[in-house]
């Protein structure tokens, strides 16, 4: 029947509608209490993520045997492109990545249907049912619109178009697995939210089952959107990392959603109360997920990322539409017993503030989706009005910061409400901290080359304009010192943890240092202390995005031995060369044939000192010699970055033009992630009993196997990674037919993995029961 | 002949470990393309055998593992409310252990919190009465069952026929298992 894989490929997507259709079916029978149906629920959900990953496989063999009579392989893969990046062409294109999202969902259905087992009995058919309608979309979508395995028209070509060069950079190897990771996380908890509302257990049972699951969406949310920004930072070559472009925007907005539950499941645990608004903010986050995808798929909305435009907009809206038609008519259904009986009893206590944290959080979403879709809302009444990044970086500035403030306010208050006394003795550290770190920025900022007040331009006229204005102004010293605030806030609450640690110690006859006490403090209330580190990191990454407001952005000429003064920094050109063929070129840039580079050699200096050399370089591929990529060069360093790109070299002449930029604590935005990264695996780190360890340990499990095959995937790019970061490179290129050297690393690294993976699942049944 | 017969976990565990390691052999030996296919078809097996046991499953013709029936119960809502009042007792004890709560405001919150968590005990207590005499017949009703066919179950190898496994009661294990979780969160 099947004569060529694109029929087989085709074939095995039908194979998992059906299988997902059989597996809802039995989900919802199951429903009923039958326990032998949610048997074969459970097995048949295995079966379908199974069969993903069969699908996923096939589709990654046609891409490393050049099958090209699949229509999406010859597009996105070429015979020159290396294995990594042959992997990487999986995600590259809009099928492609449909299938790669379905494949996640499959992961997280199996850890998921795992980890339930033995727990949430009731619950259990409707997570599984709802998941399954999840599969059953994507099935659909792909199946009738952008199916991965069509075969080409006209035949297979003798070779392909190949991946975009943009694209064939490290960052964009784990970028989007890792957004996706976030995207496609938030469906477990809305499975969860669906299910709950089925059966009517809305007590606080499924909120403890999701905030973890959410929790890991949000982790993997920040970093795949941080991976984002690193992206563009070092590829686009314009000098920043966020342009608020649409499709950045719809990648943050699930992150305001989720960072907005996690604050608000601790009131419904601690309190019972917020429960329509929890069940809201799942609904919401998970639309977001969904609403997200479209944004870049649909083409409704021009974008440096969209996919190329397609009809698979309108089985998205329908999607949307049964989302939040499903969701409401539950939540209405379900309004009796969703009501709460408690209330806030005191603005000042920790649930007014958490309320007050989470409308902040949703008002800077809803400020983002409407600016975001502006321009298409403004077609249907007038011109088309575009919105550019100086409006939303006016307007999120002060969002930004009244959230960052609530951030560190409401570690301050305790439940119910907070006593004057106890206010006072709270605030008494951080205030003074923000009021000292803000008059010594003004004495000695401006002399440091980071002065309180930076003067912008106005930017609408009249009042609001000149009002905006000043607050603009001021922004720099505000940021600052609400960092040294929160950052005094979280330095507070360790201090007074581990004093009472050592009190109770006392208390027990026994004595704690210091040191012992902190990692005892943290090691007890992982989610409380894991979620202060968390704060932490995004005082860093604050500090990074206010860093901008003392940044040089300079363009210049320059012929060979002149020079540019940039900030405390002299640039001077040194020539240009084209590699290969120039005697300077190093060896891997005389082997790479795949492409002509053309390099501006730059000396670096400080107060007449070499402290380094750039090469900022074009690269024109034989492949596609119309679109030219710009290849950033720059220093880092925590206090700035140097960030050159070049613009155009004239081969007589040898006279380049320069876009130089002096990217002042950008580092501390990274530093920020990193630290966020930490402090929210230490929040997600189980407080193990006896009967939750074997379900995590699965999770671990997993977790070792995703971790080697990043490591794997890294090690088989590292080459090329080493190549695009390098300023002035000397790694080496793997030449187009050079013979590939065995990954002996990445089999390496992954056999390591799963063998820790395998251990740490092993070693469960070595607990005690 | 006697017949050989692997125990399932087994079976179950062998099939990913052997297309893994059998995927990364043949990435090393053949190339990425070779592993690739192994992959595929360890998961066609693993899926093929995951489909059949399902349908059984859905058919009534494999029986309920223990373990399984073991897993059937579920907390009760006043058990996962108790388990939410020890939480808001522990969590106060350390408000005020950081002095973010008065003395007055701590006596009065886990008094409350303490006589919620007294009446809910209760209550699970007097729901589970009834449960734990009914199970105790079943399992009396059912020993005596084994005792009067030994010869049977000798030739059965101790196996229940199909469609024989009676599913266990649902408060009987949930109260079970959550009493390690309660006593740690108490604790």
């Amino acid at each position: 029947m099947w004569q060529s894989l694109p029929e087989f490929g085709t074939g095995v997507l039908y194979a998992i509608l059906v299988t997902a259709a059989y597996t809802f079916a039995v989900g919802l029978a199951a429903g009923r209490g039958q326990p032998r149906l949610l048997r074969s629920a459970r097995l048949g959900a295995y079966a379908t993520a199974g069969l993903t990953l069969f699908a996923i496989a096939l589709l990654a063999y046609a891409f490393i045997t050049h099958d090209f009579r699949i229509r999406y392989v010859a597009h996105y893969s070429d015979r020159s492109m290396p294995t990594s990046y042959l992997f990487t062409a999986l995600w590259g294109g809009q099928d492609g990545s449909l299938l790669w999202w379905l494949f996640l969902l499959a992961g997280y259905t199996t850890v998921c249907v795992t980890w339930l087992k033995g727990r949430y009995r009731h619950l259990q058919p409707y997570v599984i049912a709802t998941l399954m309608a999840i599969f059953g979309f994507f099935v659909v979508l792909m199946l009738f619109a952008a199916n991965p395995f069509e075969a080409t028209v006209a035949g297979a070509r003798a070779d392909g178009e190949g991946l975009n060069p943009l694209l064939q950079n490290y960052w964009m190897i784990i970028h989007p697995p890792s957004l996706y990771m976030g995207f496609v996380g938030c469906s477990v908890p809305f499975a969860f939210c669906i299910a709950a509302l089925a059966t009517g257990r809305l007590d606080n049972e499924w909120i403890v089952a999701v905030r973890k699951w959410m929790l890991f969406a949000f982790l993997f949310l920040s970093v795949g959107n941080a991976l984002g920004m690193a992206w563009a930072y070092e590829e686009l070559g314009w000098g920043g990392y966020w342009a608020w472009d649409p499709v950045e925007n719809a990648a943050c907005l699930p992150w305001f959603g989720a960072a907005a539950y996690v604050h608000s499941t601790m009131i419904q645990e601690r309190r019972n109360m917020l429960k329509v608004w929890n069940v809201f903010l799942i609904c919401l986050t998970f639309f977001l997920t969904i609403f997200g995808t479209f944004l870049t798929r649909a083409g409704i909305i021009s974008s440096v990322h969209a996919f190329a435009q397609s009809d698979i907009g309108k089985y998205f809206v329908g999607f949307m539409g049964i989302v939040a038609a499903t969701s409401l008519a539950l939540v209405v259904w379900r309004l009796p017993q969703l009501r709460g009986k408690s209330e806030i009893e005191s603005v000042a206590s920790r649930e007014a503030m958490f309320v007050i944290n989470n409308w902040a959080l949703l008002g800077g979403a809803t400020f983002i989706f409407v600016a975001t879709m502006f321009p298409k809302i403004s077609e249907l009444w007038d011109d088309k009005v575009t919105v550019g990044p100086p409006f939303f970086n006016r307007w999120m500035a002060p969002i930004g910061l009244t959230i960052f403030a609530l951030m560190g306010l409401a570690p301050l208050f305790g439940w119910r409400k907070t006593s004057p006394d106890a206010l006072k003795k709270a605030f008494i550290f951080p205030v003074v901290t923000l009021v000292l770190t803000y008059v010594l920025h003004l004495v000695f900022g401006a002399s440091l080359g980071y002065p309180a007040f930076v003067e912008k331009d106005a930017f609408y006229p009249g009042i609001v304009g000149v009002v905006l204005q000043k607050i603009g102004a001021a922004l720099p010293g505000i940021t600052v010192a609400l960092a040294a605030f929160n950052v005094a806030v979280v330095v507070q609450e360790f201090s007074r943890g581990i004093r009472a640690r050592q009190r109770s110690a006392v208390k027990r006859g026994d004595e704690e240092n210091a040191l012992v006490a902190f990692f005892r403090l943290i090691d007890k209330n992982r989610r409380r202390y894991g979620g202060y580190i968390v704060h932490l990191g995004i005082c860093g990454m604050f500090i990074g995005f206010t860093g901008g407001a003392w940044g040089l952005d300079r363009e210049t000429a320059m012929t060979p031995g002149q020079s540019y003064k940039l900030g405390s920094y002299e640039l001077r050109y040194d020539g240009s060369r084209m590699c290969p063929g120039n005697p300077k070129c190093s060896p891997a840039e005389q082997a790479d044939v795949s492409k002509r580079m053309i390099f501006a050699d730059l000396t670096l200096l400080k107060h007449g000192e070499t402290v380094g050399h750039l090469s900022p370089a074009k690269f024109i591929y034989h492949r596609q010699p119309e679109s030219p990529t710009t290849e950033v060069s720059m220093l880092r360093s925590l206090r700035e970055d140097v960030y050159t790109v070049i613009g155009m070299v004239d081969p007589q002449t040898k006279r380049a033009t320069f876009q130089l930029h002096l990217n002042p604590l950008v580092s501390w935005i990274w530093v920020g992630v990193m630290v966020l990264v930490g402090g929210a695996l230490i929040s997600l780190w189980p407080e193990l009993s006896f009967r939750e360890a074997g379900a995590w340990s699965y999770l671990r499990a997993s977790a070792g196997v995703a971790t080697s095959s990043m490591l794997a995937i890294w090690l088989c790019v590292s080459p090329t990674s080493a190549y695009a970061a390098s300023p002035r490179p000397r790694a080496a290129v793997v030449a187009e037919h050079a013979p590939r050297p065995l990954p002996w690393g990445a089999f390496g690294a992954a056999s390591a993995g799963i063998g820790l993976g395998a251990l740490v699942t092993l070693s469960r049944r070595r607990r005690p029961r | 002949m006697t017949e050989l017969k692997l125990p399932p976990n087994a079976v179950r565990a062998a099939l990913p470990v052997v297309t893994i390691v059998g995927a990364v052999v043949a990435g090393v030996a053949f190339g990425v393309e070779i592993s690739l296919l192994i992959v595929a078809a360890g998961a066609l097996a693993g899926v093929i055998a995951l489909l059949w046991a399902s349908v059984q499953a859905l058919t009534g013709e494999s029986p309920l593992t223990l373990d399984e029936a073991l897993t059937l119960g579920a907390p009760s809502a006043e058990e996962e409310q108790k388990r939410a009042v020890l939480r808001a007792l522990k969590d106060l004890e350390f408000e005020r252990g950081v002095g973010k709560i008065s003395e007055d405001d701590y006596a009065e919150l886990s008094t409350r919190y303490r006589a919620e968590a007294k009446r809910l005990m209760q209550l699970i207590d007097a729901g589970s009465e009834a449960e734990r005499e009914r199970v105790e017949k079943a399992l009396q009703a059912r020993l005596e069952k084994k005792a009067a066919a030994p010869v049977a179950a000798a030739v059965d190898g101790g196996d229940e026929a199909p469609g024989e496994a009676e599913p266990a009661p649902e408060s009987s294990p949930a109260s079970a298992k959550a009493a390690p979780r309660e006593e740690e969160e108490a604790s």
